[in-house]
């Protein structure tokens, strides 16, 4: 089961155990992890469930699609080279995750 | 740490069905103080007003279901569409249309054309004239029955004609009454429509685009669902974005100073604050599957809801003075399209189509255009709320 570390703006941190199958945006909806909006529950037609990914290139996450991409240029806060919707962010196999929260999702 | 105390489901009987048509909004800020979470036999309902409640209910669909029993809807359109349908039932659905509904496929492929249908509909405004002139049936009407005739690639069907389908299929969507009338009109409606679709169908599979009817063929959907889903578009897809070019309209009447330059991008704050404010999609049904608890007060499984959007975005507890209009404010998100697996999928479609386009090109052509307090504002609906008149001069 991942462990997933959701770090806020101010620098507050909540730690979650993701059962396998579920977002890293479903598993803060659901224990109320503040800062992750998630309009649109999890199928990419939005971009508030913005996050931003904490040494990437070092885990194997799910390859960015298109979709993804695409609403990731709508971002409230400034879209960088660790932005990832983390309603995409699931199936993450026992590893261990640090995604910052952005400022703002809207 | 000690459980929070659990309080029995109240039972309402003050809310006249009669005044919610008319003026719901003072029944919702009572219903937010007294009781958020309530039975009311009225609407047959429990009816969920706070926003912490609707976000609650929008947010645990496994509980909130979208299967609803005895949908009239069901019956209006004559099959179950996917807002009748949880995950992962739905998700098959909606994510044939969402690659032509996201913010880049408006503006690579369907704001050219919303903007040669708003200029064409300001001809026609303007050919009626500001003495006589109604936002609602000369410009709001058929600009939206347009764009959306033109987002499910539908031909040869007259603006009139389709808008009076919508209108029927949301009527029998709402016919709670079971009024024989209403369904008379909304069966000869879908026979119309179902007629439009025996044409349109086997061409679309033998000449594929990116309109939403041929996307959801593509997906190899069942033919029943395909058209279930189109005639839920057709009765969603036009109401909603005619009452925000009134409500839009009406509010910077009032407020000329919030109106932006008509050049400038701040369109789509006045969107958002004016779909706060008068939110077209007042309350949502669902059916709980499971005992829950919202706001302290228990919930049984079993009960049909509505969760009351238009007075979520008028809570009092999340917005500073929620009653007044202010573009840009930055206080809290509001639940006007829904927030979940169901928001509506037509969002960018109506912020671009009417937020960003049809609303400024009324301005940059009539510049002077204003509410004209000479003729009578009217307004109707609960669930489904819009004006139904907005006289307009310029």
């Amino acid at each position: 089961m991942p462990t997933v570390h959701y770090v806020q703006p101010d620098g507050s941190e909540t730690v979650l155990e993701v059962p396998e199958h579920e977002s890293v945006m479903r598993a803060a909806i659901v224990a109320g992890v503040p800062g992750i909006v998630a309009e649109c529950g999890g199928q990419a037609m939005c971009a508030t469930c913005h996050v931003y990914v904490r040494d990437g290139d070092a885990l194997e996450l799910p390859e960015m699609g298109e979709d993804e991409d695409e609403m990731l240029d709508c971002t409230a806060s400034e879209r960088t080279a660790r932005s990832r919707l983390s309603c995409q962010l699931k199936n993450l196999d026992g590893i261990e995750l640090t995604v910052e929260v952005p400022e703002r999702q809207l | 740490m000690t459980a929070s105390p659990v309080t029995d489901l109240p039972t309402v009987d003050w809310v006249d069905p009669a005044e919610l048509r008319s003026d719901p909004y003072p029944i919702y800020r009572r219903l937010r103080a007294e009781a958020p979470v309530a039975w009311v036999p009225s609407v047959r309902k429990l009816l969920i007003t706070s926003f912490s409640g609707c976000l609650y209910g929008e947010q645990h669909p496994e509980i909130f279901s979208s299967r609803v029993s005895n949908a009239h809807m069901i019956r209006a359109i004559g099959g179950r569409p996917m807002i009748r349908k949880d995950d992962p039932e739905h998700a098959a659905e909606r994510s044939t249309v969402n690659p032509t509904l996201r913010p880049k496929a408006m503006k690579e492929r369907w704001n050219a054309v919303f903007e040669a249908n708003a200029r064409a509909a300001v001809d026609a405004l303007e050919e009626r004239g500001p003495e006589t002139a109604d936002l609602n049936s000369d410009y709001a009407r058929p600009l939206a029955s347009q764009n959306l005739i033109d987002l499910l690639g539908l031909r040869d069907v007259d603006v009139e004609t389709f808008a009076r389908w919508s209108a029927d299929f949301i009527a029998g969507s709402g016919n709670v009454l079971e009024d024989d009338e209403i369904w008379a009109r909304c069966d000869r409606s879908r026979a119309e429509a179902n007629a439009a679709l025996d044409s349109l169908l086997p061409y679309l599979r033998r000449v594929p685009d990116d309109s939403m009817s041929s996307l959801l063929l593509q997906a190899g959907l069942p033919e029943e669902s395909v058209r279930a889903n189109i005639f839920l578009t057709i009765s969603g897809g036009v109401n909603e974005p005619q009452h925000m070019v009134t409500n839009m309209v009406l509010l910077l009447s009032q407020h000329p100073d919030q109106a932006p330059d008509v050049e400038s991008d701040g369109w789509g704050a006045v969107f958002d604050e004016a779909v706060r404010m008068y939110t077209p999609i007042a309350m949502v049904t669902r059916e709980t599957v499971a005992d829950s608890v919202v706001d302290g007060v228990g919930v049984p499984s079993g009960a049909q809801v509505g969760l009351i959007l238009a007075s979520a975005n008028r809570d009092e507890a999340v917005f500073d003075e929620p009653d007044s209009f202010r573009v840009g404010r930055s206080d809290h998100r509001h639940l006007g399209f829904g927030s979940g697996a169901h928001m509506c999928a037509g969002k960018w479609a109506a912020e671009s189509s009417i937020g960003r386009i049809a609303v400024p090109e009324l301005y940059r052509r009539l510049p002077g255009l204003r509410v004209d307090e000479a003729r009578p504002v009217t307004w109707d609906g609960f669930a489904f709320r819009g004006m139904t008149s907005l006289p307009v001069t310029w």
